[in-house]
């Protein structure tokens, strides 16, 4: 918080204010690792990044290196082969995504007058995950063991068989891992953004940007599990042999490719939209005027959201797909063509009727303009499937995805870090040096990758490590790697730029830009609780509107104002209407998002060397780890230390009963459906398609077996639910006897469950078919013992009095568990024994 | 403003795609391997992606065998013929950008392009998905010829050859050395010594001397080359399938080769 | 307590529009892929088989039943009177609008495409 404003504050203010930071405020030293503040994490998130950014473009460079004369010598293939798959990989799964997340996790409570996440551990988890996962990935490139089958890592080429080294395990375990941190930030945005927007925001006054990183988080969270099952079953096959993906034993690689875009043309919108979102809001603050069309914008985003799903086969245009199938994609593909020129031109109109300023960020944001359109407009070619038969896998598609994503993920970025600066360092970056790297930044891409198009279009193939000089590509090769250089060369000085600013910047006035949104209320660099105050807002323009707001948030006259009771406290509010429903009280820092981190790095670097019993070990103690992390929680003392709330205010969430945790279940359950409906597409697939699928002539499932594992875990259901009806009429009697009983019901589930795969007698590792079984069974196990086991934590949480009439919270939230246990199993049980049975062997 | 964001953000976006579609599908059509109206045979010829070479298959009948050749390929121009595709390994695909679109070649699964080369010429075809350590080297030169030529250049190669009574040695050699990956039409069982149970496939060497390359486009075929090749082959063409040839002598990997250059129809 | 859920004034008919096309055109895609691995078409039958026709005619009610929801959405924004729930409708009806049209788009191939080849 900056002095001057602090001495013009009243005792009580000032007392208030100290008595905040020493509820919020960050520990040093060691303890800096148990930080689980949004913005701190948020910040790590987004330096973490940048590193990764520059390890890729080093990367890039390399590549440029090579291409720059024909027949060069410069690295060997295989090296080659390993720099341009670590370069994608790096770009797309440790720069692109982790440090967008790390964007709206550190701007997402601010813009919508938070004081955190909802879920502040998890947030630290998943930073954890992503640098140990990044770690392990990146140090496959020292070892010389990189992955080298392409960024998408098409099987068979990345199989056991025809990629035996370690390099294929290291891109599955450790981008899987990475994984767990987006999804992690992908379900607490999503639920932070509903429940947390302070009074009276409601859904139609929120900042676009919440509607943008919304759709985004909603993405991740249905995008990114059917890789993360890809991922599982092809370390499966090439650790056991299990042949998912290996014609011969019934699998098909095809499916892969499948699973892959599934998750990949989705990706390339999770990139693309906070892009957008920032330069939606950007471009009001520049033009100084309210942006025209916010519902416009708000249903172009929608709808992109969703289209973009219907896209993921336009990358697999080439596989011998029927052309009707084909022309399906194609024309979904041309759709999105919509959406995104309503919000150029809603961009462009709104920059019309204001008056634009071309300050720095908005320099950026031209240049966005300009690159964007142009790959938009490679992308409506390449969409139309004769011409995408031509080019696909050539230097124009390499051109067309570096403008999509440099066009439409860099640049908004820069303007993002130009505009944001001052609000982290207070501090404005200097006008002249970041023009220089701009021009530098725009004019290198622009000579790269213009040129790349034509290169392809002479038939240069993607992907090949030297080409021959009677090809006649050398000229245009050479224009591109000069471009590659003076692109590096722009960022060198952006970063010089930065780090020049801390110490040289001038210092920052409290709205620089006079910009609308709340994050500019705050102090400047920004505290751990955000706000002193929670203001009540209802408008989309709140310093517009009221520019003293920073002022009197800083003197404590609007919500939450009291520390006295030591909780970390947010509002909760209605999705909807943005009134008030609870006060959300947060965890403070903790040593085991970090611990349970640790463990999952052990788990992942055992299972890379193939040392399992380790892995074994591990995996029980990162399970013991988190159900610790559960533990904690609640009416836990160190959640709530004291319990009162102020007459007037909101009760406390652990003591209602729809809080915020039964939305992160519910949004998990998002995530943990799309991976299984992943699994049933996958089962459904193989059995229709693969050439040499096999279906037995009878089931080898007990089918008793399984109709009573269903029965015990309905009836546990069943009874859970009879259990929270009584707590929602203030009934707890006999409450922990009954949540053993659930428990019970649930491991007996398991029992039976083990009973019918031993019966079974899968051959996992000779046919897909018993292979698929044997995961989909171990799926719905998986779930059954945890079902189990958090019922069993719930009846001792009575005990001590962490659950009860009082504390009705947390049954909620694991009943929402065992409903989508319930429904998923019956689900498979169709699938797996029930259509078989009904369509007979063969 | 509105009527910005109608015209430009609705209409324009909506006007362009509808023409693109309505133009792009029936190109599209245009590709597929219906019959023809006139109801004539189309010409099939089924190609096979190794790592890292090709493999070509004019499909016999029943008085007929297949002819098989490898990284050269003849087809008749002035008339569309069907590419079958199939990969004995990972996923390649088949690309000859002067003449149209590529397709991938998927384990498991055949797929059929059609393509036409509307006048003779010599053609570069490439893989165009990558496929591993030599994808950069698996390139296949593609002769369109008049369609006599064409069938005289098959009926060549259905012919068994002759019986060559000298190099005798080279083919003992290459019985010992070779035959267990590659066949050459005509080659005596007395001289395959490993038997005729192929370890793993490499090209076929029927008719290797009249082929334009060297290890999928990496040398051209001139005298001397193949022994060159024998000897070279792991630098020239580094990660290659064949291994390296260094227990056997310079003179044997030379006889070999000039045995093999003489192997044309 | 799910009734709310229908009103077309509530924000999650947002997203109903392009979740229902999202339904077809799995439908479409799925159908496809299932009938031409269990019961391909010859070849000489070109676009005239049953496939395309159930296609066909699965499209056109889809995108008649969002043509409707989007003239319904629009009447349910003019009758209500709260700022928030009019907001709303007239954006559902903008997706449910552009839903429609996009079902009818991506349903034109069938009349060019033979389903199988």
């Amino acid at each position: 918080m900056s002095d001057t404003e602090n001495a013009s504050l009243s005792p009580e203010a000032r007392e208030l204010h100290d008595g905040l930071d020493r509820v919020w405020g960050n520990p040093r030293g060691l303890r800096a690792l148990t930080v689980v503040n949004h913005t701190t994490v948020g910040l790590r998130f987004i330096i973490t990044g940048a590193v990764f950014f520059l390890i890729g473009g080093l990367l890039a460079m390399l590549i440029r290196t090579q291409l720059a004369f024909p027949d060069q010598e410069f690295m060997s293939h295989e090296t080659y082969n390993q720099v341009f798959t670590m370069h994608g990989t790096v770009m797309m799964f440790l720069f692109a995504i982790p440090i967008l997340e790390g964007l709206a996790i550190y701007m997402i409570p601010k813009m919508i007058g938070a004081r955190d996440l909802v879920c502040p551990r998890l947030t630290a988890f998943g930073y954890w995950c992503y640098l140990f996962g990044g770690i392990i990935l990146t140090s496959s490139l020292l070892l010389e063991m990189a992955p080298a089958s392409g960024w998408f890592m098409y099987t068979p080429l990345s199989s056991g068989e025809y990629s035996p080294g370690r390099g294929s395990d290291f891109w599955l375990l450790g981008i899987t891992f990475v994984e767990i941190s987006a999804l992690s930030a992908g379900v607490e945005l999503v639920v932070s953004i509903l429940r947390t927007r302070t009074q009276g925001m409601a859904l139609h006054k929120m900042p676009l940007f919440a509607w943008y990183i919304l759709a985004m988080a909603l993405m991740i969270v249905v995008g990114f599990p059917p890789l993360i099952l890809g991922s599982i079953l092809l370390e499966l096959e090439r650790a056991t042999g299990m042949p998912f993906f290996d014609v011969s034993g019934g699998g098909d690689p095809v499916l892969w490719a499948h699973l892959f875009w599934l998750f990949g043309h989705p990706e390339v919108y999770i990139i693309f939209l906070p892009g957008a979102g920032i330069v939606s809001t950007l471009i009001p603050v520049f033009a100084g005027r309210p942006i025209v069309g916010y519902g416009w914008v708000v249903a172009a985003v929608i709808i992109m959201g969703f289209v973009s799903f219907g896209l993921w086969v336009h990358h697999m245009f080439t596989l011998g797909i029927p052309q009707l199938a084909l022309a399906f994609f194609s024309a979904a593909s041309m759709l999105v063509a919509i959406p995104t020129a309503i919000q150029i031109f809603v961009w462009l109109s709104t920059l019309w009727l204001g008056r634009p300023v071309m300050k720095l960020p908005m320099l950026w944001i031209v240049g966005f303009l300009v690159i964007f359109v142009l790959g938009g407009l490679t992308g409506v070619m390449l969409a139309l499937v004769p011409f995408n038969w031509q080019v696909h896998d050539t230097h124009f598609v390499v051109a067309h995805m570096h403008y999509v994503l440099v066009g439409g993920m860099l640049f908004p970025l820069m303007a993002a870090l130009y505009y944001w600066l001052p609000q982290v360092s207070g501090r404005m970056p200097s006008e002249r040096l970041g023009r220089w790297s701009f021009w530098l930044i725009f004019l290198g891409f622009n000579t790269t990758f213009l040129v790349m198009h034509w290169t392809g279009l002479l038939g240069m193939r993607r992907r090949v490590f030297t080409y021959d000089a009677d090809m006649g590509w050398g000229l245009y090769n050479l224009i591109s790697s000069v471009g590659g250089f003076m692109m590096a060369a722009g960022i060198a000085l952006l970063l010089l730029d930065i780090a020049l600013h801390f110490r040289f910047g001038k210092k920052a006035s409290q709205n620089p830009w006079n910009a609308d949104g709340l994050e500019w209320a705050m102090p400047k660099p920004p505290t751990a609780y955000n706000f002193v105050s929670l203001p009540a807002i209802e408008t989309r323009h709140p310093l517009w509107e009221d520019p003293e707001l920073p002022r009197t948030i800083e003197e404590g006259r609007h919500g939450l104002a009291n520390i006295d009771h030591g909780r970390r406290e947010t509002w909760g509010t209605d999705p909807l209407t943005g009134k008030l429903r609870e006060t959300i009280h947060l965890s403070g820092n903790s040593w085991l998002p970090l611990l349970a981190a640790l463990a999952l790095a052990v788990v992942c670097i055992s299972l890379l060397v193939r040392i399992y019993p380790l892995a074994a070990v591990a995996t029980v103690v990162s399970i013991v780890i988190l159900l610790h992390w559960s533990w904690v929680n609640g009416a836990h003392p160190k959640m709530a230390p004291d319990a009162t709330v102020a007459p007037g205010e909101p009760p406390l969430h652990s003591r209602t009963m729809n809080g915020p945790g039964v939305w992160t279940m519910s949004v998990s359950h998002l995530a943990n459906g799309s991976l299984f409906l992943s699994l049933l597409f996958g089962w459904f697939y193989l059995w229709t398609v693969a050439p040499e699928w096999q279906m037995p002539a009878t089931s080898p499932l007990s089918m008793p077996m399984l109709v009573a594992a269903g029965g015990a875990l309905t009836l546990g259901t069943l009874w859970l639910v009879k259990l929270v009806r009584r707590l929602r009429q203030h009934d707890d009697t006999g409450l922990s006897g009954g949540l053993y009983f659930a428990a019970a019901l649930g491991a007996l589930q398991s029992v039976l469950l083990g009973v019918v795969i031993w019966q079974a007698d899968l051959a996992p590792t000779e046919t897909a078919h018993d292979a698929t079984l044997l995961v989909a069974l171990l799926y719905v196990l998986i779930h059954a013992l945890l079902g189990g086991l958090l019922c069993l934590l719930q009846g001792l949480r009575v005990g001590y009095g962490y659950v009860s009439a009082e504390v009705p919270y947390e049954p909620v939230v694991v009943l929402r568990l065992w409903n989508y246990n319930v429904v998923v199993y019956w689900i498979l049980f169709v699938a797996i024994w029930g259509i078989p049975t009904l369509l007979g062997g063969g | 403003m509105l009527r910005w964001v109608l015209g430009g953000g609705v209409l324009l976006p909506v006007v362009s795609i509808v023409a693109l579609l309505l133009l792009g599908a029936p190109t599209g059509r245009g590709m597929l391997p219906l019959p023809l109206p006139g109801g004539e045979e189309v010409e099939l010829i089924e190609v096979v992606g190794h790592q890292w070479w090709w493999e070509v298959r004019y499909p016999g009948d029943e008085d007929q065998n297949d002819v098989v050749t490898a990284n050269h390929l003849v087809m008749p121009a002035g008339e569309p013929v069907d590419f079958r595709l199939i990969s004995a390994d990972v996923i390649h695909a088949f690309w000859i950008p002067r003449l149209g679109g590529k397709r991938d070649m998927v384990p498991g699964r055949h797929s059929t392009i059609r393509l036409e080369a509307d006048a003779p010429g010599v053609f570069g075809a490439q893989c165009a998905e990558f496929c591993g350590a030599q994808h950069t080297n698996m390139l296949l030169q593609v002769e369109a010829v008049e369609r006599d030529e064409f069938d005289a250049w098959l009926a060549e190669r259905r012919t068994p050859p002759e019986q060559v009574e000298d190099h005798d040695q080279a083919r003992e050699a290459f019985g010992e050395h070779c035959a267990s990956c590659h066949r050459v039409e005509g080659l005596p069982d007395e001289f395959a010594v490993g038997g005729r149970e192929y370890d793993m496939e490499g090209p076929d060497l029927s008719d290797i001397g009249s082929r334009p390359t060297l290890g999928a486009g990496v040398l051209p075929m001139e005298e001397g080359a193949i022994a060159y090749w024998l000897q070279h082959h792991q630098t020239l063409k580094p990660g290659n399938r064949m291994p390296p040839h260094d227990h056997i002598d310079i003179e044997t990997l030379e006889n070999i080769g000039a045995w093999l250059e003489t192997l044309e129809p | 307590m799910m009734k709310h859920l229908l009103k077309l004034t509530h924000p999650i008919h947002l997203v109903g529009g392009v979740t229902l096309w999202g339904i077809w055109f799995v439908a479409i895609y799925g159908g496809l892929s299932v009938a031409c691995s269990v019961a391909p078409p010859a070849a000489e039958q070109d676009t005239l088989t049953g496939i395309n026709v159930v296609i066909g005619i699965l499209t056109l009610v889809v995108a008649g039943l969002l043509l409707w929801l989007a003239w319904a959405s629009v009447g349910a924004a003019r009758k209500t009177s709260l700022r928030r729930e009019c907001y709303f409708a007239f954006t559902s009806a903008g997706v449910y609008l552009f839903s429609a049209m996009g079902t009818l788009f991506v349903g034109i191939p069938v009349i060019f495409l033979p389903p199988c080849l």
